[in-house]
């Protein structure tokens, strides 16, 4: 029951033998697709392409990716609101991903839920719901089924350092310890719920240290650091596939913008924020890849114009796409 | 075959059967497994069936509908239990937000197929936190259907046919039909239909809108007023969401008059909105304004013999209720 608390020396300096360079690209070039695609989404949004709001998860790229981007397709991913691009993650086609966004008929809950709030039922991502903490209940029992059908399928959830205060974080937690489930519970730690600061939150320095008072393994990584987090990941899904139990997944991190859109996120010192961007787990990746020959300054253009031509192509898609008709409001509400 | 059963023995009948048959079928919930339940509705499910599918869930309602609805999401056909009623406050996100919603919200890329088996109501001594009726909290809300049975014909059956439902279904049952109601029962599987009111008996004169423990206590109050020369017709709701407002309606053009008699509050009560239905589809067949009797409106149920006689309506309540309808 390691904790390993905020490692803040240079990106992942025991990885780069261990992990094949086609991941570490893989890893690189996802987390460059979820901030394009979210600075996009928010862009959209200012433009008033779509109504609604927006929860912008740019900062935190690295623990989306680094816990979700090796998950299988018969894993399972319980998002929250600040999730959007775990969908992208998951693989989901990014078409899809953007139609969600407008609402539109092509996205996959045809209209029916918020923008932020995106499932993908055929990739196995659960449609989250608002009230937080919620898809952590709901992820647990999903691996309590999955455990008694003999699979060795995982669950990912994801939340923020608020959602670990309320009750049902902790009887998600508790339940998944008493069965011993495949779950990692990751706690995106932004210092922030909405325009609540962590002190006001909880007195633990750690928030992995609330897997201590349920039994489970609890592991803290610098959530900036894509390795780091991919590492300690890859360790927790390999225990859960083996029916060796939970892992909470604390990644140390920020969010760049307000809480939502709509949040001009007054309540931060420019000089904490300052401080978190230059900390962006981009660029700090971008050095280590550069610093193993992995990456060149063309590489890193090409990566980016291949992703603005497929985000051009899924916004044209979704603009496109039809609205749902008025009168299927009516329909799903009962099977 | 059929024989003469109590309606917990018909719950536990159907657990056990519907177990049997259909291997996705687990139950949850607090001391419901090795105990069999506090009042034995799971009576020897744990013994046959093992830990793996009747589970003694940590006391934490929240993860209890949590987990079921999880589970059903990969093909299970989960039944948890909430102990009482009174303690579904901290499962109530989880029945309304998510496993009323997830088939909305998902455009029915999930479905939640749960059974939420609640016992409730008043009557037996169980005080303020042992008695409360909160039906109408989830009625309210579209996407879970609320059951509530009245005889243990309808217990076996109706609970089978929610187990089967693709729909997230809350399975009210009054504590004190447990062991009052008895009756036929047949030994084999069976289903009741789940969205129709039950026409308990016939009658010309009124019809008397009841459900659950108030179902036996209306239907005795009718004979007597059989005898005093009024034929009431008695329709059990049977399910209070969605509600059968095709039997609702067709009753009152009938009778042209109608009694509400519920055990719960009046304010808001099912009551309220079996009022507004027979404005909007029977006000011109009404020869008296639609009567209601039903629970004070004061924190149901005061623990005391005779406060929570106060608060239950009883048969001679309910007689006095039906001549005032028809002297009107
Ligand atoms: C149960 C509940 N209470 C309040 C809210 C309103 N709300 C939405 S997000 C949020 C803050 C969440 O903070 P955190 O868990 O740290 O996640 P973050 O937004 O930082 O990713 C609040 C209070 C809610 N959605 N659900
Ligand atoms: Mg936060």
């Amino acid at each position: 029951m390691a904790t390993k608390v905020n490692r803040a020396t240079a990106v992942g300096e025991t990885s780069a033998s261990r992990l094949s360079p086609e991941l570490l690209l893989g890893l690189y070039r996802m987390m460059v697709k979820c901030r394009m695609c979210d600075e996009k989404a928010r862009i959209l949004f200012r433009q008033g392409k779509y109504a609604g709001n927006f929860y912008s998860n740019v900062g935190q790229e690295a623990g989306e990716v680094g816990a979700a981007y090796s998950l299988r397709d018969d894993d399972w991913v319980a998002p929250s609101h600040r999730d959007w691009t775990s969908n992208i993650i998951k693989r989901a086609p990014l078409k899809y991903c953007f139609a969600q966004l407008y609402g539109k008929a092509d996205s996959p809950d045809r209209g029916k839920s918020t923008p932020a709030h995106m499932g993908y039922p055929e990739l196995h991502v659960i449609t989250p719901a608002s009230t937080i903490a919620a898809q952590l209940m709901i992820g647990t029992g999903v691996a309590w089924g999955l455990r008694r059908q003999g699979k060795d399928s995982v669950v990912v959830s994801f939340c923020g350092d608020g959602a670990t205060s309320i009750g049902w974080f902790h009887e998600a937690l508790n339940f998944a310890g008493v069965h011993q489930l495949p779950m990692i519970y990751v706690v995106q730690n932004n210092l922030w719920a909405e325009s609540v600061p962590l002190r006001l939150q909880t007195a633990l320095k750690n928030l992995s240290d609330r897997a201590k008072g349920h039994g489970i393994a609890g592991v803290s990584v610098d959530g900036n650091d894509i390795l780091d987090v991919y590492e300690a990941a890859t360790a927790a899904i390999a225990r859960a596939r083996n029916g060796e139990g939970p892992t909470v997944l604390e990644c140390k991190t920020y969010r760049w913008y307000g809480h939502s859109e709509i949040d001009p996120a007054k309540y931060r010192m420019k000089e904490e924020v300052e401080e978190w961007k230059r900390k962006d787990p981009i660029p700090r990746f971008e050095k280590y890849l550069a610093e193993h020959k992995l990456l060149d300054d063309e590489q890193k253009k090409q990566v980016r114009d291949e992703i603005t031509r497929e985000i051009d192509e899924a916004v044209e898609f979704a603009e496109k796409s039809p609205y749902p008709a008025p009168e299927e409001a009516l329909e799903h509400v009962w099977a | 075959m059929a024989r003469t059963i109590t309606f917990i023995d018909a719950i536990n009948e159907a657990l056990h059967q519907e177990m049997e048959r259909d291997d996705r079928v687990c139950i949850l919930g607090e001391d419901l497994g090795m105990g069999g339940g506090v009042f034995k509705a799971t009576a020897g499910l744990y013994q046959k069936f093992g830990e793996e599918r009747v589970l003694d869930s940590p006391l934490a309602e929240g993860i209890i509908i949590g987990a079921a609805i999880g589970a059903s999401l990969v093909g299970f056909r989960p039944v948890p239990e909430i102990q009482f009623a009174d303690f579904i406050g901290d499962a109530v996100d989880p029945i309304l937000q998510q496993a009323a919603k997830l088939r909305y919200r998902s455009a029915g890329g999930f479905t939640c197929p749960i059974t939420i088996r609640v016992c409730w109501g008043g009557g037996t001594g169980g005080g303020l936190y042992h008695s409360q009726e909160n039906t109408v909290w989830f009625a309210h809300e579209p996407g879970i259907r609320v059951l509530v049975p009245s005889t243990p014909y309808d217990a076996k059956g109706m609970l089978i046919a929610a187990i089967r439902d693709e729909n997230p279904v809350l399975f009210f049952e009054h504590k004190k039909l447990y062991r009052t109601a008895k009756g036929e029962v047949p030994e084999d599987l069976y289903t009741v239909p789940l969205d129709k009111a039950s026409v308990r008996r016939p009658g010309r004169d009124m019809t008397v809108l009841t459900y659950g423990y108030m179902t036996s206590l209306v239907m005795n109050a009718a004979e007597e007023m059989s005898k005093r020369g009024v034929e009431a017709e008695v329709v059990d709701l049977r399910s209070l969401a969605p509600l059968d407002r095709e039997t609702i309606v067709e009753s009152a053009r009938k009778t042209s008059r109608c009694l509400i008699v519920h055990e719960d509050t009046k304010t808001l009560g099912i009551g309220a909105e079996l009022v507004a239905i027979l404005n909007e589809e029977a006000f011109d067949y009404l020869d008296a304004p639609v009567m209601r009797l039903t629970g004070p409106d004061i924190p149901p149920v005061p623990f005391s013999p005779p406060l929570e006689k106060f608060f239950m309506v009883d048969e001679q309540k309910i007689l006095a209720g039906m001549e005032k309808l028809a002297a009107y």
